[in-house]
């Protein structure tokens, strides 16, 4: 090779990488004429400067022009498509529709799970901050909150922690200016500001001094509180707020949105003695902050050791209890965490089916396309062309069943909402952000590959010559097409057998819950709690009368049965106090939990709680107090096989002061503390000088709802200085502990129906597209002289094959995918046989009028056009 | 109405093959001797020119080589069709009446 042309195969070597930013199809066209025309240009120029602007030109009309090449593809092609798209309407119209569905039930529950477990909490470096719990070692997930001597000695030795803070949250009547009202707020430990790392936006903080327990009686309030009370007052500082009997000075206000925990509005300090704190008290939330660079695992052990070492010191309430760390996501989101996991696999689900069924559309409208294609490839496209041009087009359905999935999401989340009877928390926020529109486009393009990609790959499988032949009948090679449509309509049965027997499974659980046997009637009983100033009824007799008027008060109102009062609603509540029965002394270890349920006369009458042995509360056990009324499996676990009238108990850890209690009475066991799950015992005592119960409970003969106002304006006529709140029927009540599973439940259904919806779409296309192929076929059995009903048999069996086998699949995945629901699940087996059964049977029912409808149409054909057809 | 809008580019394309076929460098050289140099396509805006000049139909490609001794066999040759004459006419056409306005208003000094 001469030096010439080894200079020129040099800089041909250099200049063809350029080339590779073209469109492929635009680069096997020019590539060798646009490398001849370059050498030449190239070997016309002698000089450095003259080479050198050669070089420049040629790479920047490169750069200048491989765009354009492409652009100008992409909107031939995109014309291209959307002439092929409008052409066939109808197909369009459902796949769009069918992707709609999918990608927007997608993106809905996505949205969920954003909001609750993905975008970051309104905290600066939340990451850093973590809820510190205390756990019995016998159950190391179930977590608790801690005792403020334990956060005391903790905040003295941590090093690991910028900051710690506990809080206990409550809801407090406000009085004074303005209507009185009953406001979620927290008490607080000084640190929860800079735990959470967040400044007042008004005034400071609550300081060490003022948290101390001879502190004064100062509160920070919200902005949210400060705009609606006092409509934004600039003055706000240094004036006083009346919450519940106290008057505070209000020293400062948080910026808006600060709402923690849950919808706080104000946070007030604990002012707390260690010394006078009880270290086996477990009501505190303790939050901290991580120095920058600390991990869990050792922020864990830490915590561990400290809590072990207070422990050694204090052996006389040592309950080998552990220490634990865990981020504030799952502090706050953690109960969350698996229902939308759940959800997500359930939505992902039934996108995949919405994926087989349009690809079963394209495939079915493949097979009618083979001879266009065929001719475009005898027209000299190349099959990167053609398969462009078909991807072009699923990209444009994908997109499009794309946006209207995201416009379907959010006017969801709305109605999704709505189901939602409770306040949740306010930094949960599920309005669609760019990580959604993200996620959705993510959904949309790989659902497009999903549904897109096999059946333009299907298409270039025809026998192009016998495609291109007269009267050809194309279609993507009979067999290959049928065996992936075939496929595809049993992948779609299974996948809704799935979430068919999951939401049959949920529905179960969720039936299961709500007719369990409470113990008590429900029905007709409305429940508030009333909140009256204490230095008017404090305690004892002046609460006592005020007890007694209300009763009478509201017993006068019509339709109203019985009234009493109890400290907790039902299902509501959550005072619990470890006991130790007399002559059976308890280590601390082993210790468990009861409803504490301080009662009036005529609780047990309110509610139907049948009284089993000895005698109900009276109005004279005011003054004989120390007595207590158990329930029937509290009596027999702890006095087996002996009468526990009589017995004694007292409450607290087992060396203290406190009084024995005797037992008066035994009821039937009714759930109080939990309504899912397991409940405590209860143990009631009847109300006295120390403790005054404030829920009131009406039993009513109609509609307890209708009362409500009633109720309302008889109390606050007697007091308007009493706050009514939290005014609930108990099934409301019930509603609102349940709200969980009935979501759950609601939406697994709703995703299910549409599942099987378009598994049936699908498998109809599927029979209907099969008799319009056999139409030859079917003539030819008439002409020979099928019976129509022998026809219609024999199509009707063809689709039930393809349902049963879709079936038999998906019982046997669902069967092993059911114990993923299991803590989903309330008593009900995951291996529930009901639903086993109950899945089939609807399956087949809508399977069969799938498949029938086509076979209708089938028995139509006129023999004679249909072998004229040949 | 124009009935074409050509640009610079492809105008001196087309008239560049108005006079014989070309091939693709054959069509740059003649550009740049015609403008003096001062218009010189790279070998990038020639094909992406010359691939909208053939879907268009102003251009065809030839099928056999018109001159078989100076040319290299490999070579593309490109030939203007009557469509793409007309564009051609119509587009030299309006330049004129452009250039004869000018005149007629005193902005482009008159020929003597």
């Amino acid at each position: 090779m001469s030096n010439a042309s080894k200079l020129q195969a040099g800089v041909l070597r250099l200049y063809r990488p350029f080339l590779w930013l073209y469109p492929a199809e635009f680069r096997d066209e020019y590539r060798r004429e646009l490398c001849l025309a370059f050498v030449d240009r190239w070997r016309e120029e002698r000089t450095l400067v003259g080479l050198l602007s050669v070089w420049f030109h040629a790479i920047f009309g490169i750069f200048y022009q491989a765009p354009r090449e492409h652009y100008h593809m992409i909107v031939h092609d995109l014309r291209y498509a959307f002439r092929i798209l409008r052409k066939d309407l109808s197909v369009t119209a459902a796949a769009v529709l069918i992707l709609a569905l999918g990608i927007g039930s997608t993106t809905l529950v996505f949205s969920l799970a954003n909001g609750l477990l993905l975008r970051p909490l309104p905290y600066p470096q939340p990451e850093r901050i973590i809820a510190v719990t205390e756990s019995s070692p016998k159950d190391p997930n179930e977590t608790t909150q801690i005792s403020f001597p334990n956060y005391f000695d903790i905040r003295a030795r941590a090093r690991l922690l910028d900051d710690i803070a506990v809080f206990a949250s409550a809801q407090w009547p406000i009085r004074g200016e303005g209507s009185a009202e009953r406001v979620p707020g927290a008490s607080v430990s000084d640190g929860i500001f800079r735990v959470m790392g967040l400044d007042p936006l008004l005034g400071r903080a609550i300081s060490r001094e003022d948290d101390l327990p001879s502190g004064p009686k100062v509160v920070v309030i919200s902005e949210e509180l400060w705009q609606r009370r006092y409509g934004r007052d600039p003055h706000i500082l240094g004036r006083t707020i009346q919450i519940d009997e106290d008057r505070s000075t209000i020293i400062g206000v948080m910026p808006a949105g600060f709402h923690f925990p849950d919808r706080a509005e104000f946070w007030v300090p604990l002012q707390m003695d260690p010394a006078k704190a009880a270290r086996t008290d477990y009501f505190l939330h303790a939050v901290a902050r991580l120095k920058p660079g600390v991990s869990m695992e050792q922020a864990t052990s830490e915590l561990e050791s400290l809590l072990e070492q207070i422990h050694r010191e204090n052996p006389a309430v040592n309950n080998n209890w552990i220490a634990r760390a865990i981020p504030i996501r799952d502090f706050v989101a953690g109960s969350y965490r698996k229902a939308v996991i759940t959800l997500l696999v359930a939505v992902g689900l039934l996108l995949l089916i919405a994926c087989a069924n349009v690809c079963n559309l394209l495939l079915v409208k493949a097979s009618s396309r083979v001879r266009e294609i065929a001719v475009r490839t005898a027209l000299g496209a190349t099959r990167r062309r053609l398969l462009r041009q078909l991807i072009t087009e699923s990209l444009l359905l994908g997109l499009a069943g794309g946006a209207l999935g995201v416009l379907l999401a959010y006017a969801g989340i709305p109605a999704l909402l709505s189901l939602i009877p409770v306040n949740l928390p306010l930094w949960m926020n599920f309005s669609p952000d760019s990580r959604v529109l993200a996620f959705a486009v993510g959904v949309s393009l790989i659902t497009t590959l999903g549904f897109g990609v096999v059946p333009a790959f299907g298409s270039f499988h025809a026998d192009l010559t016998d495609s291109l032949k007269e009267g050809g009948r194309g279609g993507m090679s009979g067999t290959r097409s049928k065996f992936m449509r075939h496929g595809l309509v049993i992948g779609e049965v299974a996948l809704s057998v799935i979430l068919l027997a999951g939401a049959g499974l949920m529905i179960r659980s969720f039936l299961a819950l709500r007719m369990q046997d409470l113990g008590f009637r429900p029905e007709n009983v409305l429940s508030t709690s009333l909140d009256w100033p204490e230095s008017r009824y404090h305690d004892g007799p002046p609460a006592r009368a005020l007890l007694a008027r209300l009763t009478s008060e509201v017993s006068s109102l019509p339709g109203v049965i019985s009234t009493s009062f109890s400290s907790g609603a039902p299902l509501d509540d959550g005072w619990g106090r470890i006991f130790t029965i007399e002559n059976h002394p308890v280590d601390l270890k082993d210790m468990t939990f009861i409803n504490h349920i301080v009662v009036t006369p005529g609780y047990f009458h309110t509610l139907a709680i049948p009284l089993l042995q000895g005698r109900d509360f009276t109005e004279n056990d005011f003054d004989t107090p120390h007595i207590v009324i158990v329930g029937e499996t509290f009596a027999k676990k702890n006095w087996p096989n002996e009468s526990p009238i009589g017995k004694r108990l007292r409450f607290g850890p087992p060396k203290n002061n406190e009084p024995w209690h005797t037992v008066v009475g035994v009821v039937a066991d009714a759930k109080h503390g939990a309504y899912k799950g397991e409940d405590r015992a209860s143990v009631y005592l009847p109300y006295n000088p120390d403790i005054t119960p404030n829920v009131l409970l009406v039993r009513t003969a109609g509609d307890p709802l209708l009362l409500q106002l009633a109720l309302r304006s008889r109390i606050v006529t007697l007091d308007s200085d009493i706050v009514v709140s939290r005014l609930f029927s108990l099934e409301q009540i019930i509603a609102r502990v349940s709200w969980q599973d009935r979501f759950l439940t609601v939406l697994f259904t709703a995703f299910a129906a549409l599942a099987v919806l378009l598994a049936a779409v699908g498998l109809y296309a599927t029979i209907s597209y099969t008799v319009s192929l056999s139409t030859h076929d079917i003539g030819i059995r008439m002409a020979l002289g099928a019976s129509a009903s022998r026809v219609r048999a024999m199509i009707l069996r063809q689709g039930m094959t393809l349902a049963a086998a879709g079936l038999c699949i998906g019982i046997v995945v669902a069967f092993a995918l059911a114990r993923l629901l299991k803590t989903q699940l309330y008593s009900v087996s995951p291996n529930d046989p009901v639903t086993y059964i109950a899945v089939p049977i609807v399956l087949i029912l809508v399977a069969a009028l799938a498949a029938f409808l086509p076979t209708r149409r089938a028995t139509r054909v006129d023999p004679v056009i249909a072998l004229r057809h040949e | 109405m124009r009935p074409f809008l050509l640009s610079r580019d492809t105008f001196h394309i087309l008239v560049a093959l108005a006079d014989r076929d070309r091939h693709g460098y054959s069509i740059m050289q003649e550009i740049a001797e015609r403008t003096g140099g001062e218009i010189r396509l790279s070998p990038s805006t020639l094909y992406s020119a010359v691939k909208r000049l053939l879907e268009q139909g102003f251009i065809e490609e030839l099928e056999e080589r018109p001159d078989p001794e100076h040319d290299d066999e490999r070579r593309r040759y490109y030939r203007l069709t009557k469509t793409g004459k007309r564009a051609a006419m119509e587009e030299a056409r309006h330049l004129e009446k452009l250039l004869s306005d000018a005149r007629a208003s005193g902005l482009v000094r008159k020929r003597a």
